[in-house]
């Protein structure tokens, strides 16, 4: 008799390495224990499972990597899937499912210019695409990448920022909403960054992703600067416990987050008034 | 359509054949006006004029909670759990076989959902024409008074001592041949079998929708920005949840791990939530996406009225009247939204 198959099954994977973030934000290295790559794609997540506890979506925060089986999570301490993960040191296992959902089109941005709208913890699978198109960086035009943060000391990735931004192939730009005595840069909402960027409507892609407040706003923006709705894509939060199209919480109207989404055309998405 | 002839006093037999392989579930009454499937024993009296089940029937194949994998906490392994019981739902009205159909269209899609299509595979319906509308239902009003596929047979009471049996699979026929002398219908039989049809449909369609339903979607879709209405429906919901637990088409579910005392072992499973809930659509920091009771009764009504049709052609409610009955502050009632929000678009044309 075949094996009964379950999606729910999780497969294991062993925490290799963590380093803290920010205060609340850690960033967690995992190695599939198959050997095997993630095979996502920038912007997909995947079910992580902490038996005993449970079970949460986390986009997959590392680039799509054919070479070996690592993959990394950058994680908030919030809940209790999320303190469990904290909690645990590396060598620890853990249960994972997917990747699910919908992705970025790396295919389609090929030969365009992109530019990206990461507000707070939306760096995180931002992330993902960024470094998948520094990787192939001579397929892709120019790179703007504009990063928005409550609080200085909220800023995760900052060695990692510092170090894109000092590339002469990607223009970074940061800022906060609210500053401390140490901060130097930009003061404001994202939505400030814009008048400081040059782009060519015809030829630019978005890709945001940030709370959902923002949204609406960056969109606004970029409606003013002449790129047209099929060129903004944004990935969209929401509570997916199974992932598979089926339980229902991740809903945005009549559509499902977890299987149409989370990665979304905004015209996909513009006339369903739970999207924001 | 084959059809044969069953005596009343060749059911038993039958019933002893059949639940030597299968779960059997008849509708019982449990107290006045209250009826359940039960598990059918020698002496269980079978409901037969029955008007409507309290729990709907995805009983059976989605159950309130079911374990989904066991896992092993120490050396992290994990194993699926898919049961495969095999089951008869014997006594099951059109709109209820309607709203299991609509399920096996639903969990088959994107992907199949194995846990409920496995024991669907296992499970045996039977279907019988009903002979007493309840007070609350509508469904001759949504297209569920009649059903063309989704059970193995079809039984029609058509004099207090005989049914007229339709064969709806192989399976079914198999199953009915296995009592002795079972004799094939004649033409006047099933004339007779066609006539309490319309007359059971002529009955129920008293309690319909007054409209045809292919118009609610459009309906809907125009009326979901009227924020004034839905808050004054739901501004007494208590967001119990109860119409999603009683609903024959709810199928969201929640998935909760639980471990054994020493830590090494441990299940998730999945159970009914509902979106009428207040946590339902709440995200990691609190942030929640339907906070108000509102706008959950307006996505409930939503899905059932435009979401479902726009996925599956079909209206995701088939007019059992049980979240109805089952609403505590009684303002869970399809046909009332459905009825009131026509009227209203009626009006402003």
């Amino acid at each position: 008799m075949k094996p009964d198959f379950s999606p729910y099954v999780p497969r294991p994977a062993t925490l290799v390495a963590k380093n803290t973030l920010s205060e609340y934000v850690t960033l967690f290295e995992f190695a599939q224990d198959s050997g095997k790559t993630l095979a996502h794609r920038p912007g997909q997540f995947i079910q992580v499972s902490i038996y005993g506890v449970g079970e949460a979506p986390f986009s997959v925060s590392s680039p799509p990597q054919s070479d070996h089986h690592h993959f990394e999570l950058a994680v908030r301490r919030t809940g209790s899937v999320t303190n469990a993960l904290h909690n645990l040191q590396t060598g620890s296992k853990v249960g994972i499912r997917g990747p699910y959902g919908s992705y970025f089109p790396m295919q389609k941005f090929v030969g365009q210019d992109l530019l990206f709208a990461a507000g707070g913890l939306g760096y995180i699978p931002i992330r993902s695409v960024l470094y998948y198109m520094l990787r192939h960086r001579e397929e892709y035009g120019d790179i703007i990448l504009l990063v928005g943060t409550r609080h200085p000391r909220e800023r995760i990735f900052t060695d990692q920022l510092e170090e894109i931004s000092r590339r002469s192939d990607v223009h970074v730009l940061e800022t906060v909403d609210v500053p401390d005595e140490s901060w130097q840069g930009n003061v404001g909402v994202i939505t400030t960054l814009f008048p400081k960027i040059r782009i060519n409507p015809e030829n630019t892609n978005v890709a945001m992703i940030g709370p959902p407040v923002m949204y609406r706003f960056v969109i606004d923006e970029c409606a003013k600067l002449g790129i047209p709705q099929e060129r903004i894509y944004v990935s969209l939060e929401r509570r997916m416990k199974c992932g598979l199209g089926k339980c229902g919480h991740c809903q945005i109207n009549g559509i499902n987050c977890c299987t149409d989404g989370p990665v979304f055309c905004y015209t996909k998405i513009a006339n369903l008034p739970e999207a924001f | 359509m084959v059809a044969y002839i069953v005596y009343l006093q060749q059911i038993p037999e039958l019933l002893h054949k059949w639940s030597s392989s299968y779960d059997v579930y008849v509708p019982t009454r449990v107290e006045e006006h209250f009826y359940e499937f039960r598990p059918w024993q020698e002496k269980t009296h079978i409901a037969w004029d029955y008007d409507l089940a309290y729990s709907p029937l995805k009983v059976f194949f989605m159950p309130p909670r079911e374990d989904l994998i066991h896992f092993d906490l120490h050396n992290y392994t994990a194993s699926p759990v898919i049961k495969k019981t095999r089951q008869l739902l014997f006594g099951v009205h059109p709109y209820d076989i309607k709203a299991i159909n609509q399920l096996d269209q639903l969990m088959g899609m994107d992907g199949v959902d194995v846990n409920y299509q496995n024991l669907r595979d296992n499970t045996v319906i039977f279907g019988l024409e009903p002979a007493r509308v309840a007070e609350t239902a509508f469904w001759a009003g949504v297209d569920a008074a009649r059903v063309d596929f989704g059970f193995d047979l079809f039984w029609t009471r058509i004099s207090p001592g005989a049914f007229l049996v339709r064969v709806g699979s192989a399976q079914g026929e198999e199953m009915l041949k296995m009592g002795s002398s079972i004799t094939s219908a004649t033409a006047a039989e099933k004339e007779a079998a066609r006539r309490i049809h319309l007359r059971a449909a002529a009955r129920a369609d008293k309690q319909g929708l007054g409209f045809t339903w292919t118009q609610v979607p459009e309906f809907m879709n125009k009326f979901y920005s009227r924020k004034l209405y839905w808050r004054e429906k739901a501004k007494t919901c208590l967001s119990c949840g109860s119409c999603n637990l009683v609903c024959p088409t709810c199928y969201c579910f929640d998935i909760q791990d639980e471990t054994d005392d020493h830590l090494k072992q441990g299940k998730r499973y999945r159970q009914w939530d509902g979106c009428m809930l207040e946590g339902f659509s709440r995200i990691a920091g609190g942030l929640n996406f339907r906070p108000n009771p509102w706008e959950r009764y307006r996505h409930r009504y939503m899905r059932k009225g435009k979401y479902i049709f726009d996925r599956i052609g079909e209206l995701g409610c088939v007019g059992c009247g049980r979240c109805v009955k089952a609403c505590t502050a009684k303002i869970a009632n399809p046909k009332v939204v459905f009825s009131e929000i026509r009227e209203a678009i009626k009006n402003e044309a």
